[in-house]
């Protein structure tokens, strides 16, 4: 097996709204026998609000980003959906586009640095199946998830576009029902596992769109009768679990849905405990989960 | 396999009072496509099935529906793909979804237009047409930035999965928004200022959630999603202050001067001393959950090596006035399954340079 040792992006969530994230993610990684290098000098990918203001700004400052990581000769981990997307739409766009790709050099030499290309953008999600592997993680498994429905939610920027993600098929992914089934739990098909959670048009629309998406996919996972959702982004997590209450009062039900982090998940199943996973720190109480795996 | 179930949605308001499925069992046959096989049913099963269709060659844009839940066009996609790809024996063909449908899997058209109609979805030129009798020209750059934005053939797909249109239909769309794009960045055009402001009243333009379903759906590879994009981008360089221009100045400020975004500090200076006050009550429950980094009240801790962010933005703002920056072609680029075919290289046995 190849050695699982990887340049550790944590975008900006994981260290400022869902620390819990950060520190799940350290914990289930090292007890996966996965070596986090943290990039201590990366920078914010940009979301997306950077690269509709400034494209060449945004290209340049991840094309540092992966040069930091190509410095340590690793393949960059990410923890957040939209960071993903972000850091291989700029390798796209630098691997496909040679002038492009000369004119940010140009730039990064400033610095001392250069894009050469070499290293690849990945995500914890994915690198527990490829890197870790299933049959691993089965091994790893001391409580079994067995009396949990779990809500996959996949997050928009971990599947879509295909032309930057290509993992797997953006219309019938099945990464996230992989890991629940090798933790044994029981992966739960509801109608929003691939829909948005609104994250990106909060400060625009947040009544008229962000809030209302939540509050249905929420629901979705609801009455479906799962115990949690799960989800592999910071920013899916913040909206479903924190604007959750915010979002079942403008529909006017009560949802009350948990929300965990995909390590998180995985932690409480190869046997971390609740607390040191930070499950206390969610907005929508964890406390049955945590009395049911107690 | 030799014969698979097409479930089809099925509604006559002049009979129905709700929707329901028939399904109809048919050989497979090879290089059938999903328009064929509705064909098949009606022709020899029950000629009351009713669909629209024209070129039936990916052309046209009459034939889409929603296929297993996502749109596509019908005369595009082959039955035995799609028992593959899903590992079913049954195809579920429904009308596009956001819309109205109004008998079998014919949907309402007319709001579609209306939507477009307030965009102004043609040519207005900028100036008379040459005298000699040619054509208006065009910089082959500035061609290429409408280049695939004008192969839309106006299906919908994009608009049947839209995400921000699934919780308010108020939202004009992709299709609608990626076409004002299209005549906007056109040199040519004589409205762009016009057809911005139309996709900015009540900041419709910046309702997108950023799904990226419109782009993943598009059988036309217009990318809709990213025009969207681009026509923010022009209503910023045209001046208009949003939300998203103002989001957008935050987060550059920010990787600027400590490398990372401050989140603690975004709603006041996202919406001003209101916005403060009304997230307060929001901020004081996240910090009860032990979420908040404290020491972003006070500018936060900084990334290391900072000064080369610094060195690197400046030299970026400079260089970015020469830079043309080409719109990646995603044609030819499909979605491959990487989880299936991916091999992890080995770091450690060939120092990173794989
Ligand atoms: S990216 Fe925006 S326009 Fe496209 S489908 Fe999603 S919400 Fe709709
Ligand atoms: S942008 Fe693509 S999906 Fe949308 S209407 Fe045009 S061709 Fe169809
Ligand atoms: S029939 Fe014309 S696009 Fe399918």
């Amino acid at each position: 097996m190849a050695e699982l040792k990887y340049a550790f992006y944590t975008g900006c969530s994981a260290k400022g709204v869902a620390p819990e994230l950060y520190n799940s993610t350290k914990l289930v990684a090292e007890k996966l026998g996965m070596e986090l290098i943290e990039l201590e000098a990366a920078t914010c990918c940009g979301a997306g609000a950077v690269q509709e203001k400034d494209e060449f700004l945004a290209l340049t400052i991840n094309a540092r980003n992966l040069a930091l990581a190509e410095e340590l000769g690793l393949d960059l981990l990410t923890i957040c959906n939209t960071c993903t997307l972000m850091l291989r739409e700029a390798k796209f766009k630098l691997d496909n586009d040679p002038e492009l790709k000369d004119a940010v050099n140009q730039v990064l030499k400033e610095a001392g640095l250069e894009y050469k290309g070499t290293s690849e953008v990945t995500h914890f999600l994915w690198e527990v199946i490829d890197g870790v592997g299933l049959d691993k993680l089965k091994e790893m498994v001391v409580r079994p998830l067995k009396d949990f429905n779990i809500a996959p939610f996949y997050g928009c920027h971990i599947i879509r576009p295909p032309y930057l993600i290509g993992y797997e098929d953006p219309d019938n992914p099945k990464s996230i029902e992989m890991i629940i089934e090798a933790i044994g739990g029981n992966p739960v098909d509801h109608t929003a596992r691939l829909a948005c959670c609104g994250f990106h048009s909060f400060w625009s629309a947040e009544d008229k769109v962000t809030l209302k998406l939540t509050a249905m996919d929420a629901q979705s996972a609801k009455e479906e009768k799962a115990d949690f959702m799960v989800t592999p982004c910071p920013l899916c997590h913040t909206q479903l679990d924190a604007m959750q209450e915010e979002a079942e009062e403008r529909i006017g039900i009560n949802i009350g849905m948990p929300v965990l982090h995909l390590p998180q998940m995985i932690g409480l199943a190869i046997g971390l405990k609740p607390k040191e996973l930070g499950l206390e720190k969610h907005v929508i109480s964890t406390k049955e989960i945590i009395q049911k795996v107690a | 396999m030799e014969k698979f179930k097409l479930k089809v949605f099925r509604y006559d308001p002049t009979r129905d009072t709700e929707p329901y499925y028939k399904t109809y069992e048919l050989p497979v046959e090879k290089g059938m496509t999903v328009l064929a096989a509705l064909f098949k049913a009606k022709e020899e099963q029950d000629p009351t099935i009713s669909f629209r269709y024209n070129c039936r060659a990916a052309i046209c844009g009459s034939c889409a529906m929603r296929i297993n839940g996502h749109a596509t066009l019908a005369c595009k996609v082959q039955i035995t793909h799609l028992l593959d790809k899903y590992q079913t024996d049954t195809i579920t063909v429904e009308p596009i979804g956001n819309v109205k449908p109004l008998k079998d899997l014919i949907y309402d058209m007319d709001w579609l237009v209306d939507k477009l109609k307030r965009i102004k979805p043609w040519f207005i030129p900028k100036e008379k047409p040459p005298v000699d009798g040619t054509e208006y020209r065009q910089d082959p750059y500035d061609h290429h930035r409408i280049d695939f934005a004008s192969d839309c053939i106006l299906c919908a797909s994009c608009m049947s999965d839209c995400n921000a249109l699934k919780a308010n239909k108020d939202f004009l769309g992709p299709m609608v928004h990626s076409k004002a794009y299209r005549f906007a960045a056109d040199t040519r055009d004589g409205a762009k200022k016009e057809r911005i402001e139309a996709v900015l009243e009540d900041l419709n333009l910046e309702w997108c959630v950023r799904c990226m379903e419109c782009t993943t759906r598009c059988p036309k590879e217009v990318q809709p999603y990213e025009n969207i994009i681009r026509l923010r981008i022009m209503a910023a360089e045209e001046g208009y202050k949003t939300p998203g221009e103002i989001h957008a100045e935050i987060f550059e400020q920010d990787i600027y001067n400590r490398g990372l975004l401050n989140e603690m500090l975004l709603p006041m200076r996202q919406e001003g001393i209101l916005g403060a006050i009304k997230r307060a009550p929001f901020g004081i429950k996240m910090m009860l959950k032990g979420k908040v980094n404290y020491a972003d009240f006070f500018g936060g801790h900084k990334i290391k090596r900072l000064e080369e962010v610094q060195k690197i933005y400046k030299a970026a703002k400079e260089k970015e006035k020469e830079v043309k920056i080409k719109l990646p072609q995603i044609m030819g680029v499909i979605y491959e399954d990487k989880r299936k075919t991916r091999k992890r290289v080995n770091y450690a046995e060939t120092g990173g340079n794989e």
